[in-house]
């Protein structure tokens, strides 16, 4: 998987996450008509079938690999949430508009709603709690605390999954850039200019270092 | 009454204009902090305390809650605006995989009003399975003719939303004001009016009138974190909440109340919680009765249960900023001198009650001698508005102040000299003074005014605003405990739940300013019903009824403790003693000095402890509200806005937000506050907007993709001025903020456009479509 195209987010779900959709929406054969059930068989050899009902699944997420059993139709986020406790990713929208959801899959920031649990083995998934090494929290969380970034608090896992990856970037050159590339990410406090502030602190320590 | 009283004389006002005061407070009430205190933690920019759980993911929300055995509830909802219920059958549900409970909301015979009503519920063992189990209840509905548009229901002969009179339903969120009997036709329920002089003979006296109509839309919350509630019965008469809240104890008393509880039975916890805007108090939505539903299928299937919302019945069925129309009509003399200002305000908060528009007409531009602010409510079938940050008044500001820009221009005035001709508050009337100067208003206006002469295709504008809110901080409504033991340890304890404000770090750096320890030090203990009476976060209250509290209780036991020092130090009293960051200390003499911990080791038994509340604000600070016994607050929007006469979209490139909040106890917090404000401000004059298809009655973007809020490239260029004001309401000089803060901003955009393009745009949101037609003059 080394040669592994550049993801994006419609191209993660373009290039796999339909395969396994249907795979995994395909109805069992002692309920399912005939013509309606998907064989095994006559899937591509890229193609997986899993389900019906919960399926094992590895995912390497923070550095480590937790296993876990979910049906197809379990989106990551639930996985995160519902099975794995790791509740610091947020449901919003639930729809992808909002950006409280994000983590990373190899180091992509992506709306974990929007996937299918089953889709990301294999990748590595950082989510907010893998942000800090030990109690040691990293440059960005320690900003986003002195710059006051999060009021309520809800949308800050996304923000900060988000503005990780655009420091990774590095299209983080100025406030309008860091304006834009955090544009997919709601918070209804109204915190953005305490969140731009603390993006661009950090980016600017980078820039010099 | 407990009579005595201890009267201070203290130096109060803003700016330049300080006085010297005598203020009559409750005897055992410290001597209030005035412009003459030196504080060393209040007034800086102090980071939160609990914010490390936030920026980790660790933090515990409601959403978040996981119980050994919890269910999960999923109610389903009538698709239908009108209905009668003909047929229902939960049966089916308990059949279904996972189910453990099913129960009705509805009877048959009863009716539906709003599509998104309750109908039924389910529990199961995963929120897949509770969804999935609402398809197999069975229910008959039979449509009857609805009504959805605010302006087809005031029409004689309109479907009646309500057969009955309807109830006010008030929340902790709602400004206090007087209540009224109202009268009922059709759909239009009359509130009280607001009224001085006689509106008829100003504008009978008036020269020159302006007359018009103006339109607000509706507007959801939109907390990111949906209303939530998670019940587990502990016994047969004790359950355990946590719930998604502004109102600890206003969902302790309705759990209470519908299940025949003591409230001491029922323990409520909000840890964290993702934002409420005044649509969560209760245990219930506004909407939806969350709070029942979850604690009966609890009840019934003997497990704990979560009920969470999903995105869509966030926008429906649990409160909204209702959508008003407004017919003003300003009278003045042909030197500018306003005769009167009349308004009748039709609002719609759906089948719920409460769709006034605020104080701003009425008690801003109080010189005008003959004011009459006439207030309905008009029902529809949509779900119901309720308290939304400054309720009623973005609304209200927004009617008045475009109101005004357009008087102006016929009489030929600078808009913002007719305001300060106008405005009777001292420090409104300094804001705008300020802000004359800090935001260069004449130069920009006249290069605005060039780039429309010139008719370039990007024009700006620039508008002014302003807001109206009353200090309502309560009395004896928090009872706050602080105190320190035998290790050091300094801890503050309260119900109260912070909901983004940052009350948490305020009550930490109250304590620290107290006992001069470092605001990291101080524990504080927030969000769980058993910690002591507090507030509902509504009506800008939370800070100036909890702060004061605190630092009651804290002086409480630092004067017990320094009689503790000065018997140590052999001292007769406590005279001479003074605290500092070492510990206590002599002045002059021998300079002696015992260190904190040291101190704190010889306490008898565990710890001193004290509990204490705040009373009725001792000062009628500088202006007293028109239509409560509080005193103002004001504040003031400067805003460039730049429009693209080609495509009709509105950007806002700068604002001057002015205000005066008090004393600022935590700028950075108040700060975050206000930018909040502005976001909400410039989302709800640009973007946002229910719309609900009048054919099916149902909302059509009732989603985050399609029901558009502000997001982070939309900013301005912002710049926060406080007015610092020493008012001597209480002993920490709190005001509130987070409600002013949001009132101008759309209005005074509204002006900015008006001015940038010659041409009103009386309706909110300002879209492109309705800023081309407004230039193109249709």
């Amino acid at each position: 998987m080394s040669e592994r195209p550049k993801l994006t987010r419609r191209g993660l779900l373009r290039g796999f996450g339909t395969a396994t959709v249907i795979a995994g929406c395909a109805k069992p054969t002692a309920e399912g008509a005939a013509g309606e059930t998907a064989q095994p068989e006559d899937l591509p050899a890229d193609v997986v079938a899993i389900g019906p009902g919960a399926a094992p699944l590895s995912l390497e997420i923070n550095g480590s690999v937790r296993s876990l059993e979910v049906a197809a139709s379990v989106t990551l986020l639930a996985a995160l949430r519902d099975h794995l406790d790791l509740t610091g990713s947020k449901e919003v929208c639930d729809r992808g508009a909002c950006g409280a959801c994000m983590v990373l899959v190899d180091g992509v920031p992506m709306n974990s709603c929007m996937m299918l649990a089953h889709d990301l083995e294999g990748r590595s998934i950082t989510t907010v709690e893998g942000l800090a090494i030990g109690d040691t929290l990293a440059p960005l969380q320690s900003a986003f605390i002195a710059h006051d970034a999060a009021q309520c608090g809800f949308c800050t896992s996304g923000m900060l999954i988000s503005a990780t990856a655009l420091l990774r970037t590095g299209d983080s050159k100025d406030r309008s850039s860091i304006a834009e590339g955090m544009a997919g990410n709601l918070c209804r406090c109204g915190s953005y200019h305490h969140i731009l502030a603390a993006i661009e602190d950090v980016a600017g320590v980078q820039g010099g270092a | 009454m407990a009579g005595e009283t201890t009267i201070y004389t203290l130096r109060l006002g803003f700016d330049d204009k300080l006085k010297a005061v005598k203020v009559e407070v409750p005897k055992g009430e410290p001597r209030p902090w005035d412009a003459d205190s030196e504080l060393a933690v209040i007034g800086r920019d102090t980071p939160r305390i609990d914010s490390v759980p936030k920026v980790t993911g660790a933090a515990q929300y409601t959403h978040d809650v996981r119980l050994p055995g919890m269910l999960h509830a999923a109610v389903l909802r009538s698709p239908h605006p009108a209905a009668e219920i003909e047929h229902l059958d939960v049966s089916p549900a308990l059949k279904q995989p996972g189910v453990r409970a099913a129960i009705d909301l509805v009877k048959v015979g009863d009716k539906v009003r709003f599509a998104g009503a309750d109908v039924a519920a389910v529990a199961a063992k995963t929120r897949d399975e509770a969804r999935a189990a609402l398809a197999s209840i069975v229910v008959r509905y039979r449509p009857l003719p609805f009504v959805v548009d605010l302006d087809e229901a005031i029409q004689p002969g309109s479907p009646k939303v309500h057969e009955k009179a309807v109830k006010d339903r008030r929340t902790e969120g709602d400004e206090p004001s007087e209540g009224g009997k109202a009268r009922v036709e059709g759909n239009v329920r009359r509130n009280p009016s607001l009224s001085k002089g006689s509106s008829n003979k100003g504008l009978r006296q008036a020269k020159v009138r302006h007359e018009a109509t103006y339109t607000t839309q509706v507007h959801t919350h939109s907390a990111l974190e949906t209303h939530s509630i998670v019940v587990r019965w502990d016994s047969p008469k004790a359950m355990t909440a946590w719930c998604s809240t502004q109102g600890i104890f206003s969902v302790r008393d309705e759990l209470a109340g519908v299940f025949e509880l003591k409230p001491a039975d029922v323990k409520v916890f909000t840890e964290y919680m993702g934002g409420g805007f005044g649509a969560k108090f209760g245990a219930s939505a506004p909407g939806s009765r969350l709070g029942w539903i979850a604690g009966e299928l609890a009840r019934k299937s003997k497990a704990p249960v979560s009920l969470l919302l999903d995105r869509h019945e966030e926008h429906v069925c649990t409160g909204n900023r209702p959508g008003s129309t407004q017919r003003v009509t300003l009278g003045a003399t042909t030197s500018g001198e306003l005769t009167a200002i009349h308004v009748v305000g039709h609002g719609s908060a759906g089948i719920g009650t409460g769709a006034g528009i605020g104080n701003n007409a009425f008690g801003i531009y109080t010189r005008c001698p003959n004011i009459l602010v006439e207030s309905r409510d008009v029902f529809c079938n949509t779900g119901p508005g309720t308290a939304f940050r400054a309720p009623g008044h973005p609304q209200g500001a927004f009617a008045i102040e475009l109101a005004i820009d357009e008087l102006a221009l016929k009489l030929g005035k600078d808009p913002l000299e007719l305001r300060i001709g106008h405005v009777e508050h001292p420090v409104r009337r300094a804001q705008l003074e300020l802000g004359r100067e800090r935001f260069r208003w004449a130069e920009r206006r006249r290069e605005a005014d060039a780039k429309r002469s010139r008719g370039a295709r990007y024009l700006t504008g620039v508008g002014v605003a302003c807001s109206i809110w009353g200090d309502y901080g309560r009395k004896n409504a928090a009872r706050v405990t602080v105190s320190v033991d035998r290790d050091g340890v300094v801890e503050v304890r309260n119900g109260v739940q912070d909901i983004g404000g940052g009350i948490t770090t305020v009550l930490a750096m109250v304590a620290a300013e107290v006992f001069a320890r470092p605001v990291p030090s101080i524990r504080v203990q927030v969000g769980n019903s058993e910690l002591g009476p507090s507030v509902g976060s509504g009506g800008s209250q939370t800070t100036s009824s909890v702060a004061p509290a605190a630092r009651n209780a804290a002086e409480a036991v630092k004067a017990e403790l320094t009689e503790l020092a000065a018997k140590l130090l052999g001292r007769g009293s406590t005279e001479g003693l003074v605290w500092g960051s070492d510990g206590v200390s002599e002045v002059g003499g021998r300079k002696r000095t015992i260190a904190f911990a040291e101190l704190c080791k010889k306490i008898e038994g565990e710890a001193v402890v004290a509990t204490a509340s705040r009373p009725q604000t001792y000062n009628a600070g500088p202006m007293r509200h028109p239509s409560a016994p509080v005193y103002q607050i004001a504040g003031a929007h400067f805003i460039e806005a730049e429009v693209d006469t080609w495509t009709g979209v509105v950007r806002v490139p700068e604002v001057l937000a002015i205000h005066d909040v008090g004393r600022v106890h935590n700028p950075l917090t108040t700060r975050s506050q206000v930018n909040g404000g502005i976001a909400l401000g410039i989302s709800y004059a640009l973007m946002e907007q229910r719309i609900v298809d009048r054919g099916s009655g149902r909302m059509l973007n009732p989603n985050l993709e399609s029901y558009k809020i502000i997001g982070a490239a939309e900013l301005p260029k912002l710049d926060i001025v406080f007015t610092e004001l020493h008012t001597g309401a209480n002993s920490t000089g709190a005001v509130g903020i987070g409600e002013p803060s949001t009132i101008p901003t759309a209005a005074a955009i509204a002006c900015a456009v008006h001015h940038a393009i010659g041409r009103p745009v009386r309706s909110l949101p300002m879209t492109p479509d309705r800023v081309l037609a407004a230039i193109q003059g249709a």
